[in-house]
């Protein structure tokens, strides 16, 4: 569990370090997140502590973000006034994203589907 | 009298200026989201998080706590969400084999899909009139959370409003999609998977693996391949449309 945990930081403070220091643009967690994977391609398996604790984030990711969703708290007049604004931008947003992404998958089946 | 309400109100300066009460509440709202979630067989409208940061949101308001008193404690759990990034490389790399073929439709549907998203968010509240902060914060709100919050970072806008229009997104992807797929007659669970991982990132992945194994696949895949091309390229983005 320790030995995964470690593994992680390790990955991540990489990441950290080439953002700050090549491209700062880049957030260091993704860049640690694309070292991993390039590492895990490279040695073909995942280690079991490392997947255990993959696995525990992952089924608890949501818990991570609670902190900073409480600052709502200081943007709650703003989302009030601008109630309507935030719904329809984001019921309308994700309907349409789904949508397309599905049909241009379902085009490009249906092409290599008739060649 | 005043001598038995005195302790208890220097316990209460004591927990309240320690992380430990931060900590405590929203470990406990999660839990107690988790649990209800789960009794209601994993249904998106019973949502952990929205659970938890409504009762936390509460709680704090109702015994007046500032904001950033609540975050210095809570931010030992903020901390993770670093490391919570790093290790979806695991989930992608389980993924990786059954992407044979499909790189390149999936990547074009990705960008594509992540187009249409950041396009419509950011010119309806526009247009409806919402602030700077809230349209700032439409742009990442279909990229898993952790990731999100970090282009926030990048791009001056609010993290905060970005991981609360990341989580209704989320919720409103999960209820949603399987409408809109049978809707649109879309049969394959890989096209059904990797729709519902773009617009509904990590709920999206959680509603498809209680559907259909290869769907939850490669939402999991979609998800991460889209948190780390936005991470990339909106931030370029964002700076050439402000320029």
């Amino acid at each position: 569990m320790i030995d995964g945990l470690v593994q992680l930081l390790i990955w991540q403070g990489l990441g950290e370090l080439v953002s700050i220091l090549f491209l700062p643009n880049i957030p260091g967690p993704v860049l640690g997140l694309l070292f991993l994977l390039a590492f895990l391609l490279i040695k073909g398996e995942v280690n079991q502590p490392l997947g255990m604790v993959a696995d525990s984030f992952r089924q608890h990711l949501g818990l991570l973000f609670v902190p900073a969703s409480v600052g709502v708290i200081l943007f709650l007049p703003d989302l009030k006034t601008h109630a309507l604004a935030v719904t329809a931008a984001l019921l309308i947003s994700v309907v349409l994203t789904i949508a397309t992404t599905a049909l241009v998958l379902k085009f490009f089946a249906k092409r290599s589907h008739d060649e | 009298m005043m001598n038995e309400r005195l302790p208890i109100a220097e316990i209460w300066v004591y927990l309240s200026g320690s992380p430990l009460f931060a900590l405590i509440l929203t470990l406990a709202t999660y839990q107690l989201g988790y649990t209800l979630y789960v009794k209601a067989n994993r249904n998106p409208i019973v949502n952990p998080v929205a659970i938890s940061v409504l009762l936390a949101t509460f709680c704090i308001y109702a015994i007046d706590m500032p904001y950033e008193k609540y975050f210095e404690g809570a931010q030992f759990v903020h901390f993770l969400l670093g490391t919570a990034t790093v290790a979806l490389a695991v989930p992608i790399y389980r993924g990786c084999n059954s992407l044979k073929g499909k790189l390149i439709p999936m990547s074009l549907a990705l960008l594509i899909g992540s187009a249409v998203s950041i396009g419509s968010a950011v010119s309806i509240a526009s247009v409806l009139g919402a602030g700077d902060n809230i349209v700032g914060s439409m742009y990442a709100k279909s990229v898993t959370a952790p990731i999100a919050m970090g282009i926030a970072e990048r791009i001056h806008v609010s993290p905060t409003l970005t991981a609360v229009f990341t989580v209704a997104t989320g919720m409103l992807g999960a209820i949603l999609a399987p409408f809109i797929m049978n809707f649109l007659r879309i049969g394959p669970w890989w096209i059904r998977g990797t729709a519902i991982g773009v617009g509904a990132h990590g709920l999206g992945i959680t509603r498809a693996f209680s559907v259909n194994e290869e769907a939850g696949t490669y939402a999991s895949m979609a998800m991460g391949l889209n948190g780390v091309l936005s991470a990339v390229l909106l931030p370029v983005v964002v700076n050439y449309l402000r320029s």
